[in-house]
């Protein structure tokens, strides 16, 4: 008999917080420098120097936390997790374990049938980050090189509950989770750049049932698709298992992107966590966390609803808009300025950001800025250019810099709206399609297309194509 | 940056004693405590060619105060324990005027008590632990050893106080307002541990109540008060401490500096080799006995973290009974001087160890309690970040009998 079996996924995020300093010591997290370049005697763990914990790094995880829907206890405290191994010179890690910042949040990911499920997580907690090791070869000797500027670099680790059950929903787990930090500007979360790094944690059990079983945990994935590759790669695997009645047992296994297979990797020894005594406690005040919840933005979910109701756009337009920050400010920004969002909508996924794609242009960066868009769009609007001549202006306003009406100019785009001139025109037109003209007049609508592309032809693209076919549908009837 | 006028911890009160100043004196400090650019190996092969990149807060506050420091190697690895011969050696041929010394255990007080001088352990947070090569970092603490309490006074003065580089300090208004300056007025009323005293034998005991007559005869009034769970302090300090010490001891890897195996196969096996070359049998023992609470008996280490609580709790206490509490500073007996385990290591620290635990500042007074040679010491132990008055009490009874004398 063949079971039908459930996966049960939990996930582990380490999140690189959007930090100037590192988070014991004031030494700078910028990523490229010259190796050991951004460090101290703090990150270096030099004896006699204690770490001093940063509040900017506080302030990231709270707005974190906030961002993700999570309780903030009011007090937190550090404690050493004790490992030994080379990227971690001081024998320990500092990280909350016995009292981590957050506790109870929850994120609500789309389900394929437009509706929401939502996905606990358990907690939140705050560690610095380890330096990076580089094996090399001196001649023939391996060396092992440690690069510091790593080490001590603020990130959270969010914990979910087990409430995951396809790759799929661990995609967009990943994704929401993503748009929902980025919205609160605490971190970037590109697992590309290593900003964002995701263990998986999966089980198998026949439907139905709630028990928990021996998980399996994965690691190594580089981007949200390989999670959800490796996890379905792992789902696979343990049900083969199953089938052949070998027990899972509890390991950690890594992926392998060039193979598309998870292979067993030796166990790191996990120490234990002992409290730090040269961390204070951290104990937020009330007022401290209200004057935070004040700075978080409208999050993505209210600002999808709120885009619906007041610009009156589908949801898809609305979620599409609010999955970025920047997008729905350039959007709300242009529609201010009296283009219809609708419009607005339009031209900003269908045309706006392709270009900016092709010139590999970042949307803050735009030289077509909202109230540039907004003019253009009016020139559309009020029918003095029409949609191809539209295109072709944003087009130039990528490098040109001056406003879309004095492009119009220069350019000749303006529409052709003088009836007279148009009559004359397609008179022209009627005189040398004349089967064209017999054919529609027999019933082929198709004909009026053909007579249409020809008008349009004739007028170098500029001619009101509303008034155009007002006039050809008149004089061919 | 730190000044005198900004710093709460240092705001006058006004009698001569305390105008005291280290300037022009010589300070010894022992090689655990940075000095910029002099080796700080604190007497272990594992910091071998460690050089400090800056002082010590403690250091550089005496030298701006016109203090001279004169560095002395440890022979203690790590500065644990016992050697009351290093400070001797520096304070006996008057090499130095005072002397600081770190106090884990009691190290400071027991090696005053045994040089017949004056040793002060500052409460936990009162000073800063920046360039200090600690071990226990939740009961390392900065101490002072001198012939004279005024220089130990002065010298206290000019270190104590927040400083930026060692966040873990307290608030300075927590500090200052444990310190009333009012509170000297009032008669002085000095506590006895029982338990502690049922620990003592009768000389010990007869020792100490010789003490307590001079005392009463200074104008203190004596009584008994009770402080349970006194005995648990050796036991919590040896689960804690050995615990703490095998997480700060991790970063000796014999990498950056200190001494390196030679011949390694792989960075592991460098690392485990450095490390059994380094460390010393006792470092060794202690360091494992912290692993094996950390590794194997994790709920050890967390019911003595609770009895700790409990202990900090119960010292509060005392303060509602009376306003400081005496004890000898050591047991009789010559110390061991090469500690053969952990049990040895503890053994003369049995009657500091409690205030190391619950972090209470404590200040051995010598020739008070004599036994047959032997100074054992008058430990006088008061309120956390009460420092101030322990010293003013103790300096008016010395001014006192000294003058008499």
């Amino acid at each position: 008999m063949i079971m039908d079996y459930e996966a049960v996924i939990g996930l582990e995020i380490h999140v690189q917080l959007n930090c100037r300093t590192k988070m014991f010591c004031r030494c700078s997290t910028r990523v490229g420098d010259e190796p050991n370049r951004n460090t101290c005697p703090i990150c270096l763990w030099l004896p006699g120097y204690l770490p001093r914990f940063s509040r900017e790094s506080l302030e990231r995880a709270v707005l974190a936390c906030l961002s993700l829907h999570c309780e903030i206890r009011k007090e937190s405290a550090f404690d050493q997790k004790v490992y030994y191994y080379p990227d971690l010179p001081k024998g320990y890690q500092l990280s909350q374990f016995h009292q981590p910042l957050a506790l109870n949040g929850w994120l609500d990911i789309p389900c394929g049938d437009g509706a929401a499920k939502r996905i606990r997580i358990r907690k939140i907690h705050m560690e610095e980050d380890v330096a990076k090791l580089v094996h090399e070869n001196e001649g023939r000797t391996p060396v092992s090189l440690v690069d510091f500027n790593r080490a001590g670099v603020p990130l959270v680790e969010i914990v979910t509950e087990p409430d995951i059950r396809s790759p799929r929903e661990a995609m967009e787990f990943l994704r929401a989770l993503r748009i929902q930090l980025r919205y609160s500007e605490s971190a970037e979360c590109s697992m590309e750049q290593g900003t964002m790094r995701v263990d998986a944690n999966v089980s198998l059990r026949p439907r139905g049932s709630s028990a928990l079983n021996t998980k399996v945990e994965i690691k190594n994935m580089n981007s949200i698709r390989s999670v959800g590759d490796a996890v379905a790669y792992e789902i696979q695997r343990q049900e083969t298992c199953l089938a052949a009645g070998e027990p899972i047992v509890l390991h950690t296994r890594l992926w392998d992107p060039d193979n598309g297979a998870t292979l067993p990797m030796r166990e790191k020894f996990e120490g234990p966590c002992v409290p730090d005594p040269s961390v204070p406690r951290i104990v937020i005040e009330d007022a401290w966390l209200e004057d935070l919840k004040a700075r978080l933005p409208e999050m993505p979910a209210g600002k999808t609803d709120r885009f619906v109701k007041q610009y009156q756009l589908s949801r898809e337009e609305a979620s599409f808009l609010a999955s970025e920050r920047e997008l729905s400010d350039y959007f709300e920004a242009t529609a201010a300025l009296g283009a219809s969002p609708r419009t607005c909508v339009q031209w900003i996924s269908g045309q706006l950001l392709p270009l900016l794609k092709e010139g590999n242009i970042a949307l803050t960066d735009c030289p077509a800025a909202p109230d540039r868009l907004a003019g253009l769009l009016g020139l559309l609007d009020r029918e003095e250019i029409n949609a191809n001549a539209a295109k072709e202006v944003l087009r130039r306003m990528m490098t040109d810099p001056s406003p879309p009406e004095r492009i119009v100019e220069e350019c000749g785009f303006r529409q052709v709206s003088a009836e007279g001139e148009l009559e004359a025109l397609v008179d022209r037109v009627l005189a040398e399609n004349p089967s064209a003209v017999e054919n529609y007049r027999k019933g082929a609508t198709k004909a009026m297309g053909f007579l249409m592309g020809r008008a349009m032809q004739a007028s170098g693209g500029k001619a009101n194509p509303r008034l155009l076919k007002e006039i050809l549908a008149r004089k061919s009837a | 940056m730190h000044s005198d006028v900004s710093n709460p911890g240092n705001s006058a009160h006004g009698t001569a004693a305390r105008n005291a100043s280290p300037a022009g004196k010589r300070v010894g400090v022992p090689s655990n405590l940075s000095v910029k650019g002099l080796p700080t190996e604190a007497g272990s092969l594992a910091l071998r060619g460690f050089t400090a990149l800056e002082d010590a807060t403690v250091v550089r506050r005496l030298k701006e105060c016109g203090a001279q420091p004169v560095s002395w190697a440890l022979s203690r690895e790590l500065g644990l324990g016992l050697c009351p011969e290093d400070l001797s050696r520096v304070l006996g041929n008057g090499q130095v005027d005072f002397s600081l010394m770190t106090d884990t255990l009691g190290e400071a007080r027991v090696a005053a008590a045994v040089n017949g001088v004056f040793g002060f352990k500052p409460s936990y947070g009162m000073v800063s632990r920046f360039g200090l090569v600690g071990v226990v970092p939740s009961m390392d603490c900065c101490g002072f050893l001198g012939k004279n309490l005024d220089d130990i006074s002065a010298a206290f003065r000019a270190v104590r106080g927040k400083d930026d580089r060692d966040p873990s300090m307290p608030d300075p208004e927590a500090c200052a307002a444990a310190d009333p300056p009012e509170s000297l007025d009032s008669p002085v009323s000095v506590g006895t541990i029982v338990q502690c005293m049922n620990g003592l034998d009768s000389a010990e005991r007869t020792a100490l109540e010789k003490a307590l007559s001079r005392l009463e005869s200074l104008g203190a009034t004596v009584r008994e008060v009770e402080f349970q769970g006194f005995d648990l302090a050796r036991l919590v300090h040896n689960v804690v401490g050995s615990v703490e010490a095998s997480s700060s001891c991790g970063k000796f890897d014999g990498v950056r500096y200190g001494h390196r195996a030679s011949g390694a196969k792989n960075w592991n096996e460098m690392y485990l080799r450095s490390r059994a070359e380094s460390f010393g049998t006792l470092v060794k023992a202690y360091l494992f006995q912290g692993a094996y609470f950390q590794f194997q008996d994790y709920p050890a280490f967390e019911n003595a973290c609770r009895i700790r609580s409990g202990l900090v709790r119960e010292s509060r206490r005392l303060w509602e009974q009376a306003d400081l509490v005496v004890l000898p500073t050591r047991r009789p007996g010559a110390a061991p001087s090469n500690p053969a385990d952990v049990g040895e290591l503890y053994d003369p620290f049995s009657l500091t160890l409690w205030s190391n635990v619950t972090g209470l500042p404590s200040l051995s007074l010598p020739r008070l309690v004599l036994h047959g040679d032997s100074d054992l010491g008058l430990q006088l132990v008061g309120p956390l970040f009460g420092d101030e008055r322990l010293l003013r009490v103790a300096g008016q009874w010395f001014q006192t009998m000294e003058g008499v004398r």
